[in-house]
């Protein structure tokens, strides 16, 4: 009632006013790994820590979409069948049994990725591998693999440019499909990945500079392989150790600062000039904006207004009966009642239209493709006869 | 060869020039150095046989080879209305003006009193209105029109477009009284305040001017909002709201839900424990949710399902739990929450077993955008529990707070219109953008029927703002807009850099284009050698 209340003043009374900074109100998480095979452990380990972090800040399952090209829990050649570790202590089974993976295998392409990004889908497409943000939702996107100068392969096979990743963010953008991107890789020359962005409110970080590699952390010799990344590894560090609550206030600058170039052995980088507010407006943006799912909650007061409260059920069942009476009463006068030409009427009959139409389309379309060819192929047999007989 | 032909083109000259002197060589030097024995001359007829050869490769290539290269690699792009399409999204193509019909049935007064309340009021409510997309206009209802007085069953159905009846009714004090079932606002007037025909405003038509003013300034505040948020030309947009107002504004905006024609509700109850392991949820639904829902039915459809969950654990323990902590209440980790089943967006109503409460005693909080929880120990009676969530879903849906429930959902409706005619509008210019902007996107046929079904109802709503017709348009437009800029086929890798595409057509044209061309180049040579030799 506060509000009502409030409206009684003079609307213009205030001067002019720029409307109150938008909030977010939901947080996705988009993590993709890119590689295949056994050697590329570590990617998946990558994502799968990732996946973990951000689910136990709060994002749930349904809006996290994880992208894993290969399955190496289930992999011959896995010592600890049905686990990954991205530790060589072993402490925790990344895997689990409470994981759910969007994307699998083949279904990791380019194409299924900037299909994601923006919505381009079809009508089969379940709810839980669509990507349903809105101008209120911040994503955050992680990506690995092995990558070069502006670009990522994605399985051996094709790669996305950094160009394609800057159109779909614009896509997004141009359609309000996010409030706020957070834009991780971890890939070799990752930072050339973000160079070509051009969509406003955009925080993107890398691992490695032009001409870098991004490198391993360490090996665990029981699997055989490298379990994790450098610059992953310090993330998740810095996220486990610093934010290990949900209503942590670490900002972005601390979680940039944290990052220690001897450590991570190449040049982190942060792209700050695409946020409002720049670098200043980015550093102080929490860590758990992008990582975690906090919405600003209205706790019902306990006051006196359930008098009002009271009678919105009641007059719910009220006003249904009296739309009953009304209906009996209209159906009473109405038998002869004939069926309202309203919208829908128009609608089926515009409906009729557009399918005519494009039956004749193709139908002609056909027919000329045919001709064509006939047309060809006569000439061509005219031609080989007439020289066959000269 | 004329030489006025040769004359510009020095260079050949000099060349023809030398083969000719080359060619006269065994002509006339019979006796010179032994050459190089020439090949017997071709007879004609092979020479026919060759050029045909080559023409009909050419031929090939040219009327089949080309088209279909042509047709293979070509980007169909549908001409779009881009014109249109920013029109529409810079509000060029559309004022919003929403009219408020709203009758005046005044049984008891003259007829020349009426006409003459219904003056001075209009006249002072226009004087009170600064904001002209959004009028009420009033109007006197026909002299038999006092079948109204049986309630909504005739009027509701005959005036549809009706935002609101007012009945002026003889009493002792003026006082205005809204009908709660209905949308009819009775007023009672005292006999003195009837206007005298001379007078230039009456203290009647201002008593209803500002009662009609305070109960629509939320919704005129939220259409204000709305557009002063979207992208129309400024000197449309309102007057600054003020800064409280715009605040709570702001809220309402962040908390309802994205407009769908399906909503799904999923009301479940979690438990710490075993027990209880069962609610009189269908009961309470059928008895109390039904009957609401049914209200929504013109503006949104509703599809239910329930859930119990047992041995839950909450993500935030304690039993006094604080504000920021709330969100993380929601175990989303562990709780089965989302059924991704259909495609209507979920709105979680959860009642958890338990007797912890938020600090400062509240026992119920709503997420924006998301639902609605009450932490309740008891639950043998969910009518409480069902009157916090149907306050909770009115909060969801984007209804203003205040009024009578026909009202705030009449009220509803026109602010629903609005967003949806503002939200395809939008669409419309994000896809014109876009054409522009990435020129190798292919935009196919159905993108553009799409479009032009856009335009023609947003046209269509645009006309009709303020009513039933006004949403369902908008509702059309809207789904016609995503669905055309959500093509399918419109992706793909945009991105080809011209190294890619030498790499591509270098094979081909390398291995094949060089024998065709350098065969057109040798036959040309020898037929000019053939035609000076013959002349």
């Amino acid at each position: 009632m506060k509000l009502s209340s409030l409206l009684q003043l003079p609307l213009a009374l205030a001067p002019l006013l720029a409307p109150v900074a938008a909030e977010h109100t939901s947080n996705w998480a988009v993590l993709v790994s890119t590689s295949r095979f056994w050697f590329n452990y570590r990617h998946l380990a990558n994502v799968l820590s990732l996946y973990r972090t951000v689910k136990r800040l709060g994002i749930p399952d349904s809006q996290i979409i994880l992208m894993l090209p290969d399955d190496m829990a289930c992999n011959p050649r896995n010592a600890f069948p049905g686990t990954v570790y991205s530790n060589a202590d072993r402490a925790v089974d990344l895997y689990g049994d409470n994981i759910e993976v969007d994307y699998r295998g083949y279904e990791v392409t380019v194409e299924n990725f900037i299909r994601l990004l923006t919505d381009r889908v079809g009508e089969e497409m379940p709810r839980s591998k669509r990507l349903l943000t809105d101008d209120r939702s911040n994503i955050l996107v992680y990506m690995t693999g092995h990558g070069g100068n502006e670009f990522l392969k994605f399985q051996d096979a094709e790669e996305i440019s950094a160009f394609d990743l800057a159109d779909a963010f614009e896509q997004m953008w141009e359609k309000k499909r996010y409030h706020e991107i957070l834009f991780m890789i971890d890939t070799c020359q990752a930072n050339t990945m973000y160079s070509k962005f051009y969509s406003p409110n955009i925080i993107a970080t890398g691992s490695s500079e032009i001409d870098q590699s991004s490198y391993s952390h360490h090996a665990d010799n029981d699997v055989g392989v490298a379990v994790i990344d450098r610059y992953t590894y310090y993330n998740l560090d810095f996220l486990e150790t610093q934010v290990r609550e949900p209503n942590s206030k670490k900002t972005l600058g601390d979680l940039f600062d944290s990052y220690d170039e001897s450590k991570i052995h190449s040049h982190p980088g942060v792209r700050w000039d695409l946020f409002p507010g720049k670098e200043q407006g980015g550093r102080e943006r929490l860590v758990m904006d992008f990582f975690g799912n906090v919405q600003n909650v209205e706790v019902d007061s306990v006051g006196n207004d359930t008098e009002w409260k009271e009678d919105l059920l009641a007059l719910g069942k009220k006003i249904s009966e009296l739309r009953e009476r009304a209906e009996a009463v209209e159906a009473a006068e109405k038998n002869t009642s004939v069926p309202d030409p309203s919208i829908m009427g128009t609608h089926t009959s515009r409906k009729i239209r557009a399918a005519k139409v494009a039956v004749d389309e193709t139908w002609w379309g056909k027919k000329t493709v045919g001709a064509w060819a006939l047309a060809g192929f006569s000439v061509v047999w005219f031609l080989g006869s007439y020289l066959e007989s000269s | 060869m004329p030489p006025s032909s040769q004359a510009p083109i020095a260079p050949e000259t000099g060349t023809f020039n030398d083969q000719d002197a080359r060619e006269d060589v065994p002509a006339n030097a019979v006796s010179a150095a032994p050459k190089k024995k020439e090949p017997p001359p071709e007879s004609p007829d092979s020479i026919r046989q060759r050029i045909y050869v080559v023409l009909s490769f050419w031929a090939i290539i040219i009327i089949i080879g080309l088209p279909i290269w042509w047709k293979t690699t070509a980007i169909y792009r549908a001409s779009l209305p881009l014109d249109q399409m920013m029109d529409w999204a810079d509000g060029r193509a559309c004022r919003p003006v929403f009219p408020l019909r709203i009758s005046i049935e005044a049984d008891t007064l003259q007829d020349h009193e009426a006409q003459h309340l219904l003056r001075t009021t209009q006249h002072a409510l226009d004087d009170l209105n600064d904001f002209s997309a959004h009028h009420l206009r009033l109007e006197l209802s026909p002299s038999n029109a006092s079948t109204t007085a049986t309630g909504l069953s005739t009027g509701g159905v005959e005036n549809e477009e009706l935002a609101l009846v007012i009945r002026l009714l003889p009493g002792t004090t003026s006082k205005a009284d809204l009908q709660s079932y209905a949308p009819v606002l009775d007023i009672y007037y005292t006999p003195n305040q009837v206007p005298s025909s001379s007078s230039s405003s009456s203290s009647l038509g201002n008593y209803i001017a500002n009662t009609l003013r305070g109960m629509f300034a939320e919704e005129q505040a939220m259409i204000a909002y709305l557009l002063s948020t979207s992208s129309a030309p400024p000197e449309r947009s309102p007057k600054a709201l003020a800064p409280e107002v715009a605040e709570s504004l702001a809220k309402w905006t962040t908390r309802s839900m994205k407009y769908s024609r399906t909503y799904h509700l999923t009301f479940s109850l979690f438990t710490p424990t075993a027990t209880p392991s069962s609610w009189d949820i269908e009961a309470a639904l059928e008895e109390h949710m039904k009957p609401l829902l049914e209200s929504f039915a013109s503006i949104s459809n509703f599809t239910i399902d329930t859930q119990v969950q047992l041995y839950a654990t909450p993500g935030v323990s304690g039993n006094i739990l604080k504000k920021e902590d709330l969100s993380g209440f929601i175990n989303a980790a562990e709780w089965p929450l989302s059924p991704s089943i259909g495609g209507a967006p979920t709105i979680n109503f959860i009642i958890y077993v338990g007797d912890m409460e938020v600090e400062g005693g509240g026992k119920s909080w709503l997420i924006p955008q998301w639902g609605g929880v009450i932490i309740q120990s008891d639950i043998s009676d969910l009518r409480p529990a069902m009157l916090i969530f149907s306050n909770q879903l009115m909060s969801l849906l984007g209804a203003p707070e205040s009024g009578s429930l026909p009202l705030r959902l009449m009220t509803l409706v026109r602010v629903r219109s609005a967003g949806l005619l503002l939200k395809a509008s939008g669409t419309m210019g994000s896809l014109a953008r876009l054409t522009l902007a990435l020129p190798s996107i292919s935009i196919p046929r159905s993108v553009a029927d799409g479009v032009y079904t856009t335009i023609e109802h947003l046209r269509k709503a645009c006309d009709g703002l303020g009513g039933q017709e006004g949403l369902e348009n908008a509702r059309i437009a809207e789904e016609a807009a995503e669905k055309a800029f959500f093509e399918k086929s419109m992706v793909g890798q945009v991105y080809f850099p011209d190294e890619h595409k030498l790499a591509v057509y270098m094979p081909l044209l390398g291995p094949v284009g060089v024998p065709l061309v350098m065969t057109v180049f040798k036959e040309a040579r020898a037929w000019r050698k053939r035609r000076r030799g013959s002349r």
